[in-house]
């Protein structure tokens, strides 16, 4: 059996942000970065399928500069077995379409039995990535998975839908997963892990080599949200009070005229 | 010179952080106030993780890390629970290591390989009532009769004793020779017959780490428990504490980060005069200078460990990052408790346990003058 999983380095979320020189993303300099939270759920999801089918290869899939490499080694320190890591110093600026044909330009030759992805990216927060890939490769994706089982070849997956709802899908393998929290609780690696992962493949593909398609979207400007006003008390008086509210509405609003 | 850490080592960091935030940290104040040993989650999980031989080579059951990956680890512990620190190091430097370091193959295969799994704890008794700084006053004897050496005596503060499985213990084999030549190692399994537990210290700090009197009485252990050669025991126990000495440093560097961490939390959500007191430029002094001391500590202990890693002389090194680290931990500790004000004199926050557990560090494993004197020996010689 023949597994991907795509992860994202991302900043820690307790980070200061700040917005860039070019006002589309963000300032890395000075963050902390570890791996995408829900790309963990994907990692330790394909590893335990892993352990369940026996005979199984997990291939860790990467875009980014070189440093992604260390978010990488922690995923085959959980259990992967080799790493492809795509070379873009500027895939901060990619949409989420040309993500996601890199992607799939690399697992189309691949012949995948299962995809794992996260649910979405901490930091770009799309939730379009995984499902796109799938869609390139013409199978079929289940997403914003909480629960997982495999068995001769048919996923059966509980998906979260909104207001509280779930869902149970099943299909069949080639599939693609993205997953939520809830689905599993990802492993420490260890640390005999730690150290095995230094000798597993590790290879380096140059972005240009996968990426043959334009973006279909473009961030125009990155910002903090504007700090809205104090609000206006009011106080005194209640008859005192509503003639005002009521003068308020009428000058500051289209509610009365 | 390159100051940056390899990727293995931040990953090592970020998975102890990771373990010791979510697993040790919440009960670290309860195990305090009860003075619990909780040997699952303070060994045990450390055994799982592949902490507990950490620098042990594979071979005998070990990771093979480098020892900036173990003072990492130590710190990290020691961050959140300096008492969860101090059970690895020494199990890891003064039991462990030396068996590695001075053993035969056969106690190797027998005491280190189980150690370096972590199924089983180790320990390290040298000091006795009238044997503290002056570890050449062992007054416990090891008499050779026939094919096993009879041990008579006692051993006080040994850290994980009572739990620990395999102890290192020093006795006079030579009555006769000058006062540092006629001591020698053992190991001795707990459960031996003649060997018991006495007192259990009520201390100041780590109080989650047992600290036990160790007697000995007619106990008897095979020829073959002699660790390294008869006579060789003072040596041993003097190269042995030059490697826990970088174990104490970092257990000391990650209870001043940890004071460090807390207290630019605390400041931060603090309002006083209607501002939070990181606005007072009297609180951000306190928190540069505790931040700039905790900086110096970590390259002083990581200098050390960079030496022992790759073959370099330590001794002087090792004595210098204890002695700053350890003495860092109790100013930032102390400064940690003044920028909490009252709070920080309770037990409703962490700093005060920190500030009791920085104290040790001064103490144990040579005391900061023990310290100065070896290197003031070696910058003299």
């Amino acid at each position: 059996m023949k597994i991907l999983v795509c992860v994202k380095q991302v900043p820690d979320m307790e980070s200061k942000f700040r917005v860039n020189d070019g006002g589309k993303w963000y300032d890395e300099a000075d963050l902390a970065l570890r791996m995408n939270e829900y790309d963990e759920y994907a990692v330790e999801q394909a590893v335990q399928l892993k352990e369940q089918v026996g005979e199984a290869d997990v291939t860790i899939l990467s875009i980014g500069s070189d440093r992604v490499k260390e978010t990488m080694k922690k995923a085959l320190a959980m259990g992967c077995d080799r790493g492809v890591h795509v070379v873009d110093d500027t895939s901060y600026a990619k949409d989420p379409f040309e993500i996601a044909s890199i992607i799939a330009a690399f697992a189309k030759d691949h012949s995948f039995d299962m995809i794992f992805t996260g649910m979405q990216s901490q930091d770009r927060g799309s939730a379009q990535v995984g499902v796109l890939v799938a869609e390139i490769l013409g199978m079929s994706s289940i997403s914003t998975i909480v629960e997982f089982t495999f068995d001769n070849g048919q996923v059966t997956a509980r998906r979260e839908l909104e207001g509280g709802l779930k869902a149970i899908v099943k299909a069949k393998a080639p599939a693609l997963m993205t997953c939520q929290l809830g689905l599993n609780t990802p492993r420490y690696p260890t640390l005999p892990n730690i150290m095995k992962a230094k000798k597993k493949e590790l290879l380096s593909v140059e972005v240009a080599t996968l990426l043959q398609v334009d973006a279909v979207q473009e961030t125009t400007r990155m910002y903090f949200p504007e700090k809205k006003g104090g609000g206006i008390v009011l106080e005194g008086d209640v008859g005192n009070m509503v003639n005002e509210i009521i003068n308020i509405l009428k000058d500051k609003t289209g509610v009365l005229t | 010179m390159n100051f940056q850490l390899s990727d293995e080592q931040n990953l090592i960091r970020n998975m102890v952080r990771s373990f010791a935030e979510q697993e040790i940290a919440p009960s670290a104040a309860e195990r305090d106030e009860e003075e619990r040993f909780d040997r699952e989650l303070m060994f045990d999980k450390l055994g799982e993780l592949g902490l507990a031989g950490m620098i042990i080579p594979e071979q005998f059951g070990g990771a093979g890390a480098d020892y900036i990956s173990y003072a990492i680890a130590v710190e990290e512990l020691s961050r959140v629970c300096a008492s969860t620190g101090v059970t690895l190091s020494a199990h890891l430097s003064l039991c462990a290591n030396p068996i590695y370091t001075f053993g035969s193959d056969q106690q190797k295969q027998t005491y280190l390989v189980p150690l370096a799994e972590g199924t089983k704890l180790g320990a390290f008794a040298l000091t006795e009532t009238n044997a503290g700084s002056d570890a050449g006053g062992t007054k416990t004897t090891a008499v050779l009769d026939a094919d096993e050496w009879l041990i008579n005596g006692s051993k006080i503060f040994t850290t994980n004793g009572g739990e620990a499985d395999t102890y290192i213990v020093f006795a006079r084999t030579d009555q006769e020779a000058e006062k540092h030549h006629g001591i020698s190692a053992f190991t001795v399994e707990k459960g031996t017959p003649g060997f018991s537990f006495g007192k259990k210290e009520k201390k100041m700090g780590i109080r989650s780490s047992p600290t036990l009197e160790l007697v000995f009485e007619n106990c008897r252990i095979p020829k073959a428990n002699l660790l390294g050669e008869e006579g060789q025991g003072f040596r041993i126990a003097m190269k042995t504490l030059d490697g826990g000495r970088i174990g104490i440093a970092a257990q000391a560097l990650g209870i001043a980060q940890g004071a460090l961490d807390a207290s630019v939390a605390y400041s931060k959500e603090r309002k006083q005069f209607d501002v939070p007191i990181t606005a007072f430029q009297g609180v951000q002094f306190q928190l540069a200078d505790m931040a700039t001391q905790v900086e110096a500590a970590r390259l002083v202990v990581y200098n050390a460990a960079y030496r022992a890693s790759h073959g370099l002389g330590y001794s002087k090194e090792s004595a210098m990052a204890k002695l700053f680290a350890s003495e860092t931990a109790m100013k930032v500790t102390t400064q940690a408790v003044q920028v909490h004000g009252g709070y920080g004199y309770t037990r409703d926050f962490p700093v005060e346990r920190m500030m009791r557990d920085a104290k040790i560090t001064e103490i144990y494993e040579g005391t900061s003058e023990i310290q100065r004197m070896v290197i003031g020996s070696l910058l003299v010689k």
